[in-house]
């Protein structure tokens, strides 16, 4: 008789699931073709406002093209707050749909639960996965745009709107610095996101309801009638990235944008957790 | 579970010798927002067995074979796998079980490799520098190796089909569960996996496989679970169950019409049949049947039970619940 | 050992913390802490405090807001201004826009101003001595201090009521308040002074019969302590356009001469005042009556080719003296009325005009010494 001794709980090693999440991730054509609208955009960006830029100084009066057109500080930065608002979330809600929704449509889902990957386990490396694209598609994108702006504009040309002229290492850590908060909304973005990724099998519903709320919340943020909801719109404070580019760092707006990210992160994974927890799958 | 409560296990099974059981569930039971898929199913499993879950379409066999992985909740009842009960304990078992449900589950823009190298690593039995090599064996295990490098966008149905079945035998198993392995393949196909079951049994690996095809059931399974409207209907051996289902004797004797005569007289039903007659043994046995007519002096050239196909099992029990 | 319910309290905690910390963002921080303790102080001693302060080094926000009862929010879309200061004459202000910004540096001896929407910076060099808040017309702050305080004591009282927190420091609540016989539309005007530096933190401009200010202008936060040399100083950025200011564009150069110019407008416009205190009604009598005042300035707008240049055509001065004020007559014309919380103007047909933060009635009597 065979002996009825059970081995304890067996894991598979989770820098090999984590690797193995990313390789899937980074294999997938769509991923790809979004980072490399990513990576284009900055230098069509920094080429195209110094297109337009004559003509609009001649107007005297600067707008924010051609503010960006000579300024190597606020290229990056302006690239960065144009693409949180659609290109950014969208990657972000791309990968997450795809990480749970999209896993269970092609019923792989069940495959990583009955290796087994425990429940929770899998959020966690399905949220590090979005994590990482999220994170390491703003990086690349605020970098390029970085670099762009020195090569157009000139290491001299990292102009604060406050008038201030930082050195290449200042204006790099306020890049970076941008990116990260950045990084975070996407972060708050993707916790929604994969909790309604964990609460279906259609990954385009996915990306509908997440991408749709944000330009619902857009609309709401305009309107003053609903002025005591706004503290509770994740977009609410994606203007205030410009903050960065004040000399010294109006702090305030961008802590509290942070701190409601967080609170979003919090709540969405919280909710995808509980989801996860009780769904069949 | 600790090592002093698996002794203590070991211990029980030994001193009373009760057929370990790989898989057994207890008044399982499924709603679907007030329907009811699946109820009071008691299954068991015995390991080494390959057990035939037959149902029509619909039967709760899928229902059944997600609650005993863990995949679904169940609304009620309880699932154990080698005695140890699940949820709790999916991460001490499942590593042991393969599985192929509902059809193969694969990314269609990866290539038949790259997908089941996917699956491997998260294997928790597999150690990461066997990985290359057991997906290998798996891809030729199942007659894909040729294919492997190709995109799962391309396959055939039946290498999909091949395909689950590959990631289900990645790792070698304790039990292995197939819903519906055959389904989209060609004669061939289900020639191949019959023969992995066999080769499965042959190791000493319990198999779960479930089908509403009888004779696929009849040609590969030791053991039979016949399932209808989320019930249980019947189970036991295959053996069992063939002889279960037919209560009659055939007799070869010449003299036909004296043999049943004989067996009237002593109140046992018989009827002629073209070389002999056919006893109904619902009321009387075998050895009670020939003495009878040992005694009244007619010569019994054969005896033998009457062999019925599964199939009209099958139709019986389903038709009449 | 029931994970699954262990794992659901975990999340439904952390649904319940992350709504609840969404909420507190929304929430105005600090709103009512206990007023602090202070050691009692007179109102003269305030005062004489205040006048002989000198302003340390500092950061700080100040912000304005206004509840005037006007069609139209006046300081709405101004964020809250940044402010610095060496503590030794030498000050930063900032002026955030939604992503722009306007910014002046004081660095001692120039005045920087720069405006990044149009990347523009003005310079102003004025010497060594150009600001020097410690004296005015001779006189030392403490002098004018207690002037200025005998002065508002003929109207008002002037007492220092309890404390207050303002940008999270102590501070001493100056209120002045008109005596019972002033016909004015303000209650009291409230100054917070710092119980340390002796800043004022906060000016508080209540009206009658309205419970919030109608008038705020305070620091939101205050750091008391040294700043980073680099924020007094300016160098105009690569790419702007950088106008120098002489002393001549700013400030005449004979201050006798300046008054002279000042008193010329004033009495081309006949202003003068009538009333005193609280009661100080300022009126005026325009050059010609309102609708050839409208031709004047339709002509102004056209020969400008500006921006009011195509609307100046339909500009019609009576119907939008209707939409905004109220039509009144009486034994000194008619004309119109235009009221807000803490201030009140009249206009009449023929020209003639008084403001003052008083009601309607007390302009009415008043318009009728302008001839």
């Amino acid at each position: 008789m065979t002996a009825q001794v059970m081995p304890g709980p067996v894991r598979a090693p989770i820098g090999r699931l984590l690797r193995s999440e990313l390789r899937w991730i980074y294999r997938r054509p769509r991923t790809l073709i979004l980072l490399g609208l990513l990576a284009l955009y900055p230098i069509l960006f920094g080429i195209g406002t110094q297109l337009v830029d004559a003509p609009v100084r001649a107007n005297g009066d600067q707008s924010i093209v051609a503010a960006v057109a000579g300024n190597a500080l606020m290229l990056p930065v302006i690239v960065l707050s144009t693409t949180m608002i659609f290109f950014l979330p969208l990657g972000t809600t791309m990968t997450a749909s795809d990480a749970l929704a999209g896993e269970a449509s092609h019923g792989t889902l069940r495959g990583l639960l009955l290796a087994p990957v425990s429940r929770v386990r899998l959020l966690a490396i399905k949220a590090f996965g979005v994590a990482v694209v999220s994170a390491a598609a703003a990086l690349m994108t605020s970098l390029i745009a970085f670099v762009t702006g020195l090569v157009i504009a000139g290491p001299g040309s990292l102009v604060s709107i406050s008038g201030t002229t930082l050195p290449v290492g200042e204006g790099l850590w306020r890049v970076l610095l941008a990116t990260g908060w950045v990084i975070v909304q996407m972060w708050a973005v993707g916790a929604i996101a994969l909790a309604v990724s964990a609460s279906t099998e259609h990954p385009l519903l996915v990306l509908a309801s997440v991408i749709g709320g944000l330009f619902v919340f857009g609309l709401l943020s305009t309107i003053p009638v609903l002025d005591w909801m706004h503290p509770f719109l994740i977009t609410e404070s994606w203007d205030s990235i410009v903050d960065v580019l004040r000399d010294p760092i109006l702090s305030e707006n961008l802590v509290t944008g942070l701190l409601r990210a967080v609170c979003y992160i919090v709540i969405g994974y919280s909710l995808a957790l509980a989801r996860m927890i009780t769904k069949d799958s | 579970m600790t090592f002093a409560e698996a002794e203590a296990g070991v211990g029980t099974a030994s001193a009373v010798p009760t057929p370990v059981l790989a898989a057994r569930t207890r008044g399982l039971r499924k709603l679907y927002r007030n329907t009811v898929a699946v109820d009071h199913v008691d299954l068991d499993v015995p390991e080494g067995a390959v057990l035939g879950m037959l149902g029509p379409n619909g039967s709760g066999k899928t229902t059944t074979i997600r609650m005993m992985l863990g995949l679904t909740t169940p609304t009620a009842g309880e699932v154990e796998l080698f005695g140890a009960r699940l949820p709790e304990a999916a991460q001490a078992v499942l590593p042991q079980v393969g599985a192929l449900v509902e059809g193969p589950g694969f990314h269609p823009f990866l290539s038949g490799r790259e997908n089941l190298l996917r699956c491997a690593a998260a294997e928790p039995l597999l150690r990461s520098s066997a990985i290359a090599k057991a997906v290998d064996e798996a891809l030729e295990r199942v007659g894909l190796s040729g294919a492997a490098s190709r995109r799962y966008r391309g396959y055939s149905l039946g290498m999909k089909q091949r395909m689950g079945l590959a990631a289900a035998l990645l790792v070698p198993r304790r039990f292995v569960v197939l819903d519906e392995p055959t389904n989209g393949l060609d004669p061939a196909g289900t020639r191949e996996v019959r023969t992995v079951i066999a080769d499965l049994h042959a190791a000493g690996t319990t198999v779960l496989v479930s089908s509403h095809l009888l004779s696929e059931v009849e040609a590969t399974c030791t053991h039979v679970a016949v399932l209808h409207q989320g019930t249980v209907v019947a189970q036991g051996e295959l053996r069992d169950m063939l002889e279960a289902s037919n209560a009659g004797l055939l007799v070869s004797t010449p003299e036909i019409t004296a043999a049943v005569d004989a067996l009237r007289d002593n109140r046992i039903p018989a009827r002629p049949m073209p070389d002999g007659l056919l006893v109904d043994l619902t009321s009387t046995t075998a050895p009670e049947v020939v003495a009878t007519l040992v005694r009244a002096d007619i010569p019994v050239h054969e005896v033998h039970k009457q062999r019925t196909g599964l199939e009209d099992l099958f139709a019986q029990l389903t038709e009449t619940s | 050992m029931n994970t699954k319910k262990a794992v659901l309290a975990v999340a439904g905690t952390g649904v319940l913390a992350g709504v609840v910390g969404l909420g507190v963002l929304a929430i105005p921080a600090g709103a009512d802490e206990p007023p602090p303790v202070l050691p009692q102080i007179s109102a003269d001693q305030l005062v004489d405090s205040v006048a002989n302060a000198k302003i340390p080094a500092l950061a700080g926000k100040v912000s304005a807001s206004e509840n005037l009862g006007l069609p139209i929010k006046l300081l709405d879309g101004i964020g809250s201004a940044s402010v610095w200061s060496d503590g030794q004459n030498r000050f930063r202000a900032t002026l955030p826009g939604k992503s722009s910004e306007k910014t002046f540096v004081e660095d001692g001896g120039t005045l920087w101003t720069w405006d990044s929407q149009k990347n523009t910076v003005t310079k102003f060099a004025h010497g060594d001595k150009a600001v020097e808040p410690g004296k005015l017309a001779g006189k030392d702050p403490a002098t004018i201090g207690k002037e200025a305080l005998t002065w508002v004591r003929q109207y008002s009282d002037v007492k220092v009521d309890g404390t207050a927190r303002v940008a999270k420091r102590p501070a001493y609540e100056l209120v002045v308040t008109p005596k019972p016989t002033e016909r004015t539309l303000l209650r009291e005007i409230r100054v917070a002074v710092d119980s340390e530096t002796r800043l004022p933190l906060r000016l508080q401009v209540l009206a009658n019969g309205q419970s919030d200010p109608a008038l705020k202008l305070e620091f939101t936060e205050l750091n008391v302590g040294p700043q980073d040399a680099k924020l007094f100083q300016f160098t105009p950025p690569q790419g702007a356009t950088v106008k120098e200011a002489t002393k001549g564009d700013h400030q005449p150069k004979d201050p006798a001469e300046a008054r002279k110019g000042f008193q010329d407008m004033i009495s081309g416009l006949n202003l003068k005042t009538v009333g005193d205190g609280w009661d100080t009604t300022l009126v005026a009598k325009l050059p010609g009556d309102l609708n050839s005042l409208a031709g004047k300035a339709q002509e102004h707008a056209n020969g400008q080719g500006g921006f009011g240049g195509g609307r100046g055509k339909d500009f019609d001065v009576t119907s939008l003296l209707k939409s905004f004020g109220k039509e009144v007559s009486g034994p000194w014309g008619t004309g119109y009325v235009f009221s807000t919380k803490v201030a009140t103007a009249l206009v009449t047909t023929d020209g003639r005009v008084a403001v003052g933060a008083v009601p309607e009635q007390v302009l009415t009597e008043a318009i009728g010494q302008v001839k």
